[in-house]
């Protein structure tokens, strides 16, 4: 008898061991694998966040910011991409404009993975695949599936309600961990902090004139494709998503960023700068809750029987039939809007313009897919390629 | 679509009852569960036979912030109760308070409202400060059943209370909505349902004790025990929550499990009698070990139930139900969701009903106080059941757990009434909310 509690006893603990190896590698793995980015011709220099903040040096938490340069002076604006991590078409437009956007004149500086820790974390209880793949003329281009929140690896403990800088306003534990509520940062705060304190620092050394966050949205969240703006912004806003309208044939309505709600990018930076912040929404059904399996296929096509039904009971904030919401549309919107606003403001202030060539537009990326613009990292200059 | 995840929950359904029949315990009744749903789910590849592992791995540290919290609170209760102390309180409770027993039935429901109320977690209640409260319940004449009862609402309802609500915390995180203007939609009716459930739990004394026989029956204490040596493990417990409160950009993140840790050093510390802290330690690791298993288990479900559609065809299933049906459903399936998903049952019920009602002219913060005065409810409901079990651990009751939740009925109608009812006249309470900031 005793005999066989110990035979079970080793039986049970070789098959935790056998689950945890074989369930923890992916994880492992995933956490370690980079994205391999190829500079495009615009790429004019490559620096870390953390040269804007030393508390974020040697930390996972720093992430590559790219710096296209024009030949004439202009303005200055930034494109922050993967501020939450699990919203991956912002990360995606902001890649195909480091390895196809040239600037004639001003700077764009792009950040494709703010939250870097995000990036390299998963989602425990929401099962979301580890990585998804796009097509691409030579062959599958693979990316990491991340998470909203940094990961407790890098920031830990988590307080047991969050405190917002400098307000004082209570927020949900889970946000001190992220970057879409821990603006404006402090330098020497939460490591979160530290990355949004950063990218302020960037805008407010660089005197950038403009900010792009760039995110997806649940289509049964009421605040989804569209451009989030403070009354500062709401112009510029207001013309761009009136221009794609006319022009493009997508709708992106804008919403007004709430004063009473604070750590957000678009309240932040606007009151903490002399930045003109936008933060771009584009439905991303993948995050809604009452869908069927979260598979990559589903966060790719956005088709769901599920949210197709609810479409038809009015239950949804966009337009939702058979084609789903797919990653094109999604980057596609997020690039075309990106430039818009590039472009109505530089209309405003001529003298700080920044002005940029190469970047497809929504119907390019429609029709060609998201993939056809990323370049082969295998035929590319070694000096050209980032690993991130 | 929905019918191949219907067969998947069918398959996780009878899973559990297959296990439960073979007289399995709750914890790996749900594990065999959430495997067969993982396997029914791999044959249609949602997910892949080769994610199935990292699924149940991953699942698996949903909750480890919670496991952490549940543990070392534990040790700190275990300590101060060893020492002495839980024996103190309650011998100068009954003492003082004998004779007046509503004003005792009120400072002890304060008692059980504090911890809950500054961490968001009913059970941090139940183990902080749950044995001695229901040990000073017992004394008052109160059986067991309905001490155990008492603990259940108000710690529930601790939870519930503000400033700390984690489940409005992950619904207004998940709907963008700001935390704030909770004070009065949560307070006001937390208080009002805490003093119903001790009064109507608690009025009536069934066991005619004297005050003289109540002293007698009361456990020795160490003879240099003192107020002091019970208050300053609390002291610095409280001390270490409230500092970050007012000193946010100055005081180091400490986290509860740290901080819980701090206040049991303290404790074994001040303690008048001599405590083997390791023995102590995996002593009460061993007891509640059941209820982490629950948790780390409750986690693996959750994952395999959203990697196979089980969980978005249960939130389809909410939010296609008519208005008025839902509303009155809500009574039920917020409960059940609590009890199957504990604080996931937010996100994946809570987010997409808030987002709904908001858009059809609800108030969002009223009903999501409403939502959440329901909740709590849940955590009496297996398989989960984490605030009902610790409620009957803490009080010792012995007898049937059906029993004990039966005779929670009263304060539990009234709750959902109210709960109910401030979500259906969210948008005419607003003023509550304006009213608090």
């Amino acid at each position: 008898m005793m005999r066989r509690t110990w035979v079970i006893k080793a039986i049970l603990v070789v098959s935790f061991l056998a689950l945890t190896i074989l369930g923890g590698l992916g994880l492992y793995e995933q956490r370690r694998f980079d994205i391999p980015i190829v500079a495009g011709p615009g790429v004019t220099k490559v620096v870390k966040l953390s040269d804007y903040s030393q508390g974020l040096k040697g930390t996972i938490a720093d992430t590559l910011v790219f710096i296209l340069e024009g030949k004439e002076a202009g303005g200055k604006a930034l494109i922050m991409a993967n501020t939450h991590a699990n919203e991956p078409e912002g990360m995606l437009a902001a890649l195909i404009m480091i390895e196809n956007a040239v600037v004639d004149r001003g700077t764009l500086i792009i950040i494709p993975q703010f939250n870097h820790s995000a990036s390299r974390n998963t989602k425990p209880g929401d099962g979301y695949p580890l990585y998804f793949e796009i097509e691409t003329e030579w062959g599958k281009k693979t990316f990491r599936m991340g998470n909203r929140d940094a990961s407790p690896l890098d920031q830990w403990p988590d307080p047991d309600v969050y405190i917002h800088y400098p307000e004082k306003q209570l927020l949900s534990f889970i946000d001190a961990r992220n970057t879409n509520r821990t603006w404006p940062g402090r330098p020497n705060g939460l490591l979160m902090e530290r990355v949004t304190f950063a990218a302020m620092e960037i805008m407010r050394r660089e005197k950038v004139d403009i900010a792009v966050d760039i995110h997806g949205a649940e289509t049964m969240f009421p605040v989804t494709n569209c451009i989030v703006a403070p009354e500062k912004s709401l112009r510029i806003a207001t013309m761009a998503a009136l221009t794609v309208k006319a022009k493009e044939g997508f709708d992106s309505h804008v919403e007004p960023s709430p004063v009473g709600f604070r750590g957000l990018s678009h309240r932040e930076i606007g009151d903490h700068a002399e930045t003109l912040p936008f933060l771009l929404e584009a439905p991303i059904p993948f995050l809604d809750q009452p869908t069927g399996p979260k598979t990559e296929k589903f966060l790719l096509d956005g088709k769901d029987p599920f949210l197709l039904s609810l479409a038809r009971k009015k239950k949804l904030f966009v337009p939702y039939d058979e084609s789903g919401w797919p990653v094109e549309k999604r980057v596609g919107q997020h690039c075309s809007l990106t430039m818009e606003i590039l472009r109505q403001h530089a209309k405003r202030v001529p003298d700080r313009a920044v002005e940029v060539r190469g970047v497809p537009r929504y119907a390019d990326i429609v029709k060609n897919g998201v993939g056809s613009y990323f370049h082969d990292p295998a035929k590319a200059e070694r000096s050209k390629i980032y690993l991130n | 679509m929905s019918g191949q995840i219907g067969i998947i929950l069918g398959v996780m359904i009878l899973a559990y009852a297959a296990a439960k029949a073979a007289k399995l315990s709750v914890e790996i009744s749900m594990f065999l569960s959430a495997v067969a749903g993982g396997i029914g789910g791999a044959l249609v590849r949602t997910p892949s036979f080769g994610q199935l592992f990292r699924h149940l791995v991953e699942g698996s540290f949903t909750y480890l912030d919670v496991i952490l919290v549940f543990s070392t609170a534990t040790i700190f209760m275990a300590i101060i109760s060893e020492s002495g102390g839980v024996n103190y309180v309650v011998r100068a409770t009954v003492r003082y308070f004998y004779n007046k027993r509503v004003i005792a039935l009120l400072l002890l429901m304060i008692i059980i409202l504090i911890p809950g109320a500054l961490t968001g977690a009913g059970s941090i209640s139940l183990l902080v400060v749950g044995a001695p409260v229901a040990m000073a319940l017992g004394l008052l004449g109160i059986p067991k059943r309905r001490v155990a009862a008492i603990l259940f609402i108000v710690a529930g309802l601790s939870a519930a209370a503000p400033p700390v609500n984690i489940w409005a915390m992950i619904l207004t995180a998940g709907t963008a909505i700001p935390y704030v203007g909770f004070e009065l939609p949560l307070g006001i009716p937390v208080l009002l349902l805490g003093t119903f459930t001790v009064l109507v739990l608690g009025l009536r004394k069934q066991a005619a004790t004297t005050f003289e026989k109540a002293l007698k029956g009361m456990p020795e204490v160490p003879a240099k025990m003192s107020w002091w040596r019970v208050l300053i493990p609390f002291l610095v417990f409280f001390g270490s929550v409230l500092a970050y409160r007012i000193w946010p950009f100055r005081f180091p993140v400490l986290g509860l499990p740290l901080e819980f840790t701090l206040s049991a050093v303290a404790a074994w510390l001040v303690s008048p009698k001599k405590i083997n802290i390791l023995t102590l330690s995996r002593d009460t690791v061993k007891r509640l070990l059941p209820l982490l298993a629950t948790i780390v288990v409750v986690g693996m479900l959750q994952q395999v139930m959203t990697a196979t559609g089980v969980r978005g065809l249960l939130s389809f299933a909410v939010i296609s139900t008519p208005l008025v049906l839902l509303i009155l459903s809500l009574a039920v399936v917020i409960p059940v969701s609590e009890g199957v998903l504990t604080y996931g049952a937010a996100a994946v019920v809570g987010i997409p009903l808030i987002w709904y009602l908001d858009s059809i002219g609800f108030h969002a913060t009223v009903a999501i106080a409403g939502l959440t005065l329901l909740w709590p409810l849940g955590d009496g409901l297996p398989p989960t059941a984490l605030i009902g079990r610790l409620s009957v651990m803490v009080s010792e009751y012995k007898e049937s757990y059906w029993k004990f939740l039966r005779s929670t009925w009263l304060p539990w109608l009234l709750i959902t009434i109210v709960g109910i009812l401030m979500i259906v006249f969210s948008a005419r309470l607003e003023f509550l909310v304006r009213w608090s900031m």
